[in-house]
């Protein structure tokens, strides 16, 4: 079983402190969902998993089986087993999602060894067909041009091709109508299992009607204010982000 | 098919400055390179004051110490076998300005009237058409004096000439190989497509070797007459210490359709001036190229987009890899002259920017004399952008990796506006192995 | 509609008159070295100035016209038989009453001092070489704000004067600042104290009232660390049948975190050549925005400026002109950057009428090692006629991975079914094409005063009128 753990995270942007000692940890075989309203601090904590250059962690740590990834290039930690959904996936002009994909899992391979084109493509077709995705889709530009719908189902196919150990889904439901939901929701159903961690970072308690968590982190001001089971998100719902404000932080940490 | 050079010049390297040698062509084409050769030495060389060679390093375009070329040694296969395209329409090799081969490859073109042969060889067999169309559009973008050297040195040649109604689908082929040091050579293209023929071409120039100085001073005409296409692709991979002046025209009729496509890998200085010329309604012309800059080269690009006549259309998209200490320069102009009604003309060059050292020049440009067109520009530069390297490295993708994949899909963009698919993926593969 | 026509014909030439006023200091026609003694003599000005003149002098002479990329028009331009200094005498009025009658008529035509007791911190009025008229709200020069003529300036504030005059722009920069370094005279000097913002504007009003007459003045305006500052002219002239010249240079300094905007709106005659150097230096983190309207004029030759020498440094051009029938409007902007993170931005919008012609001139240049620097460009053309021409033609350097450029172009005309829309609720053509071209600029008028943008739009109508049979 492999784990990550926040340790009393503090990050800045632009002098700016967004996250404010935050500690939160996962395994493999479970699903986390973090909630928060806007301004809350949930992206940030996704892109600082991931090592984004504009944030500049000021304090605490972040362990992969006990391992700090904060000095780790993004594709070294990428490479490690941990992915992103990006909220909002960047256009890649010119670099096709079939040669965009190749090159992310050769970078996986040992050097020398080549990468099974064969292999390659049955595996893609499989996966795009579970997501309802076209054909032709592969020799597009990666993401461009691509709808709202088209980029978030582009990122849970990179999800499954690359196979992570954890996957932090930033607002991947923001944007999607019902249907294009029902069909990324059904994605990341196949890919959950025990050998995967998964983070969805979500504003709304929707999209955690077809992906059940087993925990609940409700997000404030920089903070894990609240823990709890799948139930939370539902009292969330009923009781607005407001009824936050009444609570005082408690302790963190899930487990 | 295959015919012998017309020799034209002694066995002794001789400065290009001793002007034409001997020829066995016709007296008219004699009394041309004549009066091009005085012409030629009348025409001062390039300053940069001149608003044309506006930033060019014209101390690159002295013409002290180049000789004719001498004869090829060793085997021009090993350099055209692996740049080849598989089953062309024909295919003619020329070795420092000597014919090697010409070949028309498809038997059924000849019984069609098509003719694919050299210049030397038009010469003797056509001459009307030679008299007709031989450098007869003017030089506009500045390198008149380059046009008269061609003019009064050219030797190695193609003449293309597809008849009316003629559908080729296969390109020609032709190569252009230089070897020795300080050689010259004057490649010439001639192409004219008849009404609703179609037809492309694939030109390659290459260097022998990679450190060798030389001097190409080479020109292309295009003539497409009412409803021809004509797709003209050049890969230009001449020695990195090489001088290459080219001198591209095209003249687009009606409802026409032109597309220019070089690639651009070689030489120290690389000037392409690319003009081309709707002067019938419902002319196209779309002029692309991809340059990819290292080490201290020089890619100095000037377009002419010149839209005469009403309803015609042109697209111009040139974009730009610079590495280490490298220079672009794109000078482009738009130009729709009185009574050109909804022209529809559109020119973009983007530069990316791989290295601290590099420098990008862009002046794109437009002159619009009619009011009813659309007519834009745009100009970029600048370097991979940090959001998009995060994404790829998000991915497992280490920096350098996706810097280069970032840079060739950049660069794959042109090409893939190539209608042809199986020329893009050749191409794909073309410039996939000199990345 | 024949109303609206009459008061059009009154209106449309609003600076189509003049009043005869005779000249009590003329240095006749021609340039030669005894042309610049006489200035020098008649202003009483120290040695060191009549040393540059004549340098200035030289430099001219031996400078070709840039006609090798400028229009030949500069052809029609007989320098020989060019007045270059004819003033009334006596130095500027502090009071309108204390101005001569028949030049101060002019001016009240013009609506000047009616402007300034509504909303001017300042005014300026030049009338051929000399300024007639100086005067600064007490409570402006209270806060330390100089404002006065160069000729006053380079005598009573030599210290200030010295250190940045011809600094910003060399004598030697273009063929006509080395013209106006040799005859300069009259034109604004501004100084605003360190932190000292200056909440009105502070105006100057150009005026050429004479035939076969150079307007030369020079203006210097810096505002040291801190301050603000606005700064508008406005130009005229009578309509003559030869040509008449206007060739100022103006330079501008911000110091350290200062801001200076400064706005023009020309409304010349068809006979007038403008051929105008204007530059500014911004040092770190400061601004400078040239707002320029430019309407009227044979030729305009006009390319403001920013050397952006700070860290951080913003550099703006905001640029409108409509080429009437006959006009030639050149112009343009020059942006260099000479330090990290600074941006730039240029927004040129021209309209064509009739055989008018509005040229984009730019040059952006973005030197080696530079980090953070981005130059924005765009340039929309608009053409009303068939046999309008527009042209652009920028020039963008720019070294290394840091930096970041762009730059787009497009070319229009009035949308017909528009025009059509319009005419169908009831508009003349002409007054739909108004609207039409006001909506094209309009982003751009809204940058200026509010009093200059009802008189731009004015006169944009006035220009719009004339131009559909």
């Amino acid at each position: 079983m492999s784990s990550i753990v926040i340790q009393e995270l503090r990050v800045s942007i632009a002098d700016k402190e967004i996250i404010r000692g935050l500690s939160l940890e996962f395994s493999t075989g479970e699903v986390h969902a973090v909630m928060g309203p806007n301004g809350s601090g949930k992206s940030t904590l996704a892109k600082v998993m991931a090592g984004h250059p504009d944030y500049q962690v000021t304090g605490g740590d972040i362990l992969m089986d006990g391992v700090s990834i904060l000095e780790m290039e993004p594709d070294e930690r990428s490479r490690r087993g941990l992915f992103m959904a990006f909220q909002y996936p960047m256009e890649i002009p010119g670099v096709s999602n079939a040669n965009f994909l190749r090159a992310a899992l050769q970078a996986r391979l040992p050097e020398g060894e080549e990468l099974d084109a064969v292999e390659f493509y049955q595996r893609l077709y499989q996966k795009m067909d579970l997501l309802e995705i076209r054909r032709e889709f592969t020799a597009r530009a990666v993401n461009e041009g691509f709808s709202g719908g088209e980029k978030k189902r582009n990122e849970i196919l990179q999800l499954a091709m690359l196979e992570p150990v954890f996957a932090v889904l930033d607002e991947t439901d923001s944007g999607l109508d019902i249907d294009a939901l029902k069909v990324v929701a059904k994605g990341v159903n196949t890919i959950r299992g025990p050998e995967i961690g998964i983070l969805l970072i979500t504003h709304y308690q929707r999209l955690l009607n077809y992906i059940i968590p087993d925990f609940v982190h409700v997000m404030s001001e920089g903070r894990i204010v609240r823990s709890g089971g799948k139930e939370l998100a539902l009292e969330l719902e009923s009781k607005g982000y407001d009824w936050l404000k009444a609570v005082k932080p408690e302790t963190v940490g899930a487990n | 098919m295959a015919q012998g050079a017309v020799t034209m010049t002694s066995t002794e390297l001789s400065s290009i400055l001793s002007g034409p040698g001997q020829s066995s062509a016709p007296g008219w084409f004699k009394e041309l390179q004549a009066k091009a050769w005085e012409e030629f030495e009348a025409e001062p060389l390039p300053t940069r004051s001149n608003e044309l060679w506006r930033f060019s390093s014209v101390k690159n375009l002295g013409l002290d110490g180049y000789v004719a070329a001498p004869e090829f040694s060793g085997d021009p296969f090993s350099l055209t076998r692996p740049r080849e395209f598989p089953q062309p329409s024909g295919r003619i090799i020329f070795a420092n300005d000597s014919l090697v081969t010409a070949e028309l490859l498809d038997p059924a073109l000849e019984s069609a009237g098509v003719i694919f042969t050299t210049l030397a060889d038009a010469l003797k067999k056509h001459p009307d058409r030679l008299r007709e169309h031989f450098m007869a559009q003017s030089v506009r973008l500045g390198s008149a004096k380059f046009a008269s050297l061609h003019k009064s040195l050219v030797q190695a040649g193609i003449f293309i000439w597809i008849p009316r109604g003629v559908e080729i689908h296969n390109p020609f082929e032709v190569f252009h190989l230089v070897q020795g040091d300080w050689t010259t050579v004057f490649p010439h293209t001639l192409i004219i497509a008849e009404d609703n023929s179609r037809v492309t071409i694939l030109e390659h120039f290459v260097s022998a070797n990679p450190e060798e100085r030389g001097l190409a001073c080479g020109v292309n005409d295009l003539v497409l007459n009412p409803g021809s296409k004509l797709s003209y692709i050049s890969i230009q991979e001449w020695s990195r210490n090489f001088v290459s002046v080219q001198m591209n025209s095209t003249l687009a009729k009606k409802d026409s359709a032109a597309l220019n496509l070089a690639l651009n890998f070689g030489g120290k200085y690389s000037r392409l001036e690319s003009v081309s010329r709707m002067v019938e309604s419902g002319a196209r012309s779309d002029m692309l190229a991809i340059s990819v800059a290292r080490d201290e080269q020089e890619f100095d690009q000037r377009t002419l987009q010149d839209h005469q006549k009403p309803d015609t259309t042109s697209d111009l998209l040139y974009k730009n890899a610079l590495h280490d200490q490298s220079r672009t320069i794109f000078s482009g102009l738009i130009k729709v002259e009185p009574g050109a009604h909804r022209t529809d003309a559109y020119q973009k060059v983007r530069n990316l920017l791989l290295s601290d050292d590099a420098e990008a020049n862009s002046m794109p440009g437009l002159e619009i004399l009619a009011d009813d067109v659309r007519c834009t520009h745009g100009a970029t530069s600048g370097q991979v952008e940090p959001e998009e390297l995060f994404y790829l490295k998000s991915r497992g993708i280490n920096d350098l990796a996706a810097k280069r994949l970032i840079a060739r899909g950049f660069l794959n963009e042109v090409v893939d506006r190539l209608p042809q698919e199986r020329l893009s993926e050749y191409l794909h593969q073309q410039i996939e192995a000199r990345l | 509609m024949s109303t609206k026509t009459d008061s059009i014909a009154i209106d449309r030439d609003i600076g189509d008159f003049y009043y005869n006023v005779t000249a009590t200091r003329d240095a006749g026609v021609g340039l030669t070295e005894k042309t610049i003694d006489y200035i020098v003599d008649v202003k009483k000005e120290p040695e060191w100035i009549r040393e540059f003149r004549k340098n200035a002098y030289h430099v001219f002479k031996s400078k070709p016209l840039p006609t090798h990329w400028a229009g030949d028009e500069l052809k029609e331009i007989d320098f020989d038989v060019i007045r270059y200094y004819l003033a009334s005498g006596d130095a500027a009025k502090r009071t309108w009453e204390e101005v001569p009658e028949d030049i101060k008529r002019t001016f009240e035509r013009l609506g000047i001092p009616e402007s300034e007791r509504k909303f001017l911190a300042g005014v300026e009025a030049q009338f051929d070489s000399e300024a007639v008229y100086s005067n600064i709200k007490k409570a402006v020069a209270e806060q330390g704000v100089i404002f006065m003529g160069s000729t006053d300036a380079l005598k009573e504030r030599p210290d200030l004067f010295r250190k940045w005059f011809g600094k910003v722009i060399p004598t030697g920069d273009n063929k006509f600042s080395a013209l106006n370094s040799a005859v300069f005279s009259g034109g604004s000097f501004i100084y605003v104290p360190p932190g000292v913002k200056v909440k009105h504007p502070l105006q100057a009003y150009f005026r050429i009232n004479a035939e076969n007459f150079g307007q030369f003045e020079r203006t210097l305006i810096i505002a040291d660390e801190g301050s603000e500052v606005m700064y508008m002219e406005g130009c005229t002239a009578p309509k003559f049948t030869t040509a008449t010249l206007h060739s100022a240079v103006v330079e501008l300094v911000a110091l350290r975190g200062a801001k200076i905007q400064y706005i023009t709106v020309q409304n010349w005659a068809p006979n007038v050549f403008n051929l105008v150097t204007k530059r500014g230096l911004a040092m770190e983190e400061a601004e400078i925005k040239w707002i320029d309207c430019n309407i009227g004029s044979r030729l305009t030759m006009k390319y403001p400026g920013v050397v952006l020498k700070g860290r951080k440094a913003r550099g703006e051009v905001i640029s409108i002109a409509l080429a009437g029938d006959g006009q030639h409007q050149d112009t343009g902007a020059k942006m260099i950057h000479a330090a990290d993170e600074t941006t730039s931005n240029i927004v040129s919008k021209s309209i064509s009428i009739g055989k008018g012609r509005a040229t984009y001139r730019g040059l952006v240049h973005v030197p080696k090692h530079l980090k953070g620097c981005k130059n924005n460009t765009e340039c929309d053309a608009l053409l009303i006629n068939a046999s309008s021409r527009t042209d652009t033609y920028p020039a963008i350097t720019v070294r290394g991975t840091g930096n970041s450029t762009q730059h787009e172009a497009s070319v229009s005309q009035i949308n017909a079914e528009q025009i059509f829309y319009m005419q169908q609720r009831g508009l003349s053509e002409g007054q739909a094409m108004s609207l039409a071209v006001n909506g094209f600029v309009n982003d751009l008028v809204s940058q200026f005063p509010m009093e200059y943008s009802v008189e731009l739009k004015r006169l944009i109508d006035l220009e719009m009128e004339g131009s559909v049979g």
